[in-house]
């Protein structure tokens, strides 16, 4: 309670008679002083998105709503209203724009995202049907599926004879978050695989990752991939930056299970949730940056 | 007083219900369990092990058992059999190639000894796809009218429009309470 007359006081009070007076003894603004002081990364652009965010500034705040393309024009609205001359403050430009560019850029990734995973997969579609088989010939490269609707299928842990079924809520998305992994460290992904396989051990590859996918969005959805981002990516992030988040899941989900030794795949959802607790902990530190690094394993 | 009206009346204190869902994978069985539970059910990824809802309803406490379909985990389902009070065995209206395989696991589990007292509602679900088969339909295929060892009822529904799922669980409810909340 107290906590939240506090902040009720500090956002509404204090904060502009703060911002004021260190305007007047430092001679700049806000967000010359957060593009110019911090540490560039999700500490810099996570400061900036604040205070872009709570500004009373229609300019400023409008400058988040933008497009990629757009983002160089509204750096130079922002100047403009703030009155700094371009010269004056390179470095403030330059990394006003980068914020902006990951700002901007994070909200455009779920938008691109949201459309995937609505894309319902369809048979009757080559492209789609294409994808489903080159899944199979990067993870099993010495066995032919024998028709497009088989048990084969269950040997690389989709649940039934025809994996369409099993893309449901994640659609388009769960299916290309899966060849992604194999087209890019197809070593990985087999070695992965087959640990799946594992008799006793293991667990459903295919659909795991499917709900691996869930996890990566949901992530993303709720903002807190925002500092892995703004750390690893300094522009805006990219349908290929997400994918590479989901190989990280992927591939260390993998490397939690068999740590585990969970006694069956039917305590999947609490390993998940511990799992899921873990990566959450890493989000949490200002320097994340959650990559696939196969090397030092 | 015999041990069985004790416990009888250990259970109407609490009023609590265990309720096992089952089905095939791809059934609707989490997105029955999710709308009912006024969730958000677009993102539903197959469901490995399973999931566990205790929600009121009624006055009643639920405990919702939701156990993964796909074949590798069939085996597993026994694993929750204990105690159950209600079966709800949920069925993929539109899946007809699968109706068979359907007909079997349903009729190995009216088998089960510990389901032997079990109220069985069937939900004929995903009624709002076109080439759903009805509830007369699946009745038949099912060969429900067989079964004399279980209260049952089927009801035709929807998981995605959340139609019928209401009137499926009150018919349960009612059915289970009946049996075992009555003082005798």
């Amino acid at each position: 309670m107290i906590r939240r007359i506090w902040q009720y006081i500090y956002t509404s009070l204090l904060r502009s008679w703060l911002k004021w007076l260190l305007r007047k003894s430092t001679g700049t603004c806000e967000l010359q002083r957060i593009c110019s002081g911090s540490k560039p990364g999700a500490t810099m652009t996570k400061k900036a998105e604040y205070s872009l965010q709570s500004s009373k500034n229609k300019v400023l705040r409008e400058a988040l709503e933008t497009s990629k393309e757009n983002v160089e024009k509204h750096v130079d609205q922002i100047l403009k209203e703030k009155e700094i001359k371009p010269h004056s403050d390179q470095l403030f430009k330059a990394n006003l724009h980068i914020c902006l560019l990951q700002i901007t850029g994070y909200n455009q990734l779920y938008v691109c995202v949201e459309d995937l995973r609505k894309e319902v997969f369809n048979s009757d579609n080559p492209k789609h049907e294409a994808m489903l088989l080159k899944l199979w010939d990067l993870l099993m490269p010495t066995v032919k599926l024998e028709s497009r609707v088989t048990k084969q299928w269950g040997d690389i842990g989709f649940q039934g004879e025809d994996p369409k079924t099993d893309f449901r809520g994640m659609g388009l998305l769960g299916l290309l978050n899966l060849l992604f992994f194999s087209e890019n460290y197809t070593a990985e992904s087999r070695q992965v695989l087959s640990r799946a396989n594992h008799p006793k051990l293991g667990y459903s590859y295919a659909i795991v990752g499917i709900n691996l996918t869930e996890m990566a969005y949901s992530l993303l959805k709720s903002g807190a991939l925002k500092p892995h981002f703004y750390n690893s990516v300094p522009g805006p992030p990219e349908l290929k930056d997400f994918h590479q988040f989901y190989c990280y899941l992927a591939y260390e989900f993998n490397k939690f299970w068999v740590a585990e030794e969970p006694e069956s795949i039917m305590h999947f959802n609490q390993y998940r949730e511990k799992f899921h607790n873990i990566v959450k902990t890493h989000l949490q530190d200002p320097d994340v940056s959650l990559t696939l690094n196969a090397a030092c394993n | 007083m015999g041990l069985l009206t004790i416990l009888k009346k250990m259970k109407q204190k609490e009023r609590e219900m265990r309720l096992l869902m089952l089905g095939l994978d791809n059934a609707g069985k989490t997105t029955i369990l999710k709308k009912f539970n006024g969730e958000d059910v677009s993102t539903i990824s197959p469901t490995l092990g399973f999931n566990i809802k205790t929600l009121e309803h009624r006055g009643f406490k639920l405990n919702i058992w939701d156990v993964g379909g796909q074949k590798s985990l069939r085996s597993y389902w026994r694993n929750y059999f204990e105690s159950t009070d209600g079966l709800v065995w949920v069925v993929d209206s539109a899946d007809r190639l699968r109706m068979e395989d359907c007909r079997q696991e349903l009729s190995a589990l009216l088998l089960e000894e510990r389901l032997a007292g079990a109220t069985l509602l069937v939900f004929a679900n995903k009624q709002d796809l076109p080439g759903a088969l009805t509830k007369e339909a699946i009745r038949e295929v099912l060969a429900l009218d067989d079964i004399n060892t279980h209260h049952w009822c089927i009801i035709g529904c929807s998981a995605v429009t959340g139609e019928n799922l209401l009137a499926g669980v009150d018919w349960m409810l009612d059915d289970i309470a009946a049996r075992i909340f009555t003082a005798e």
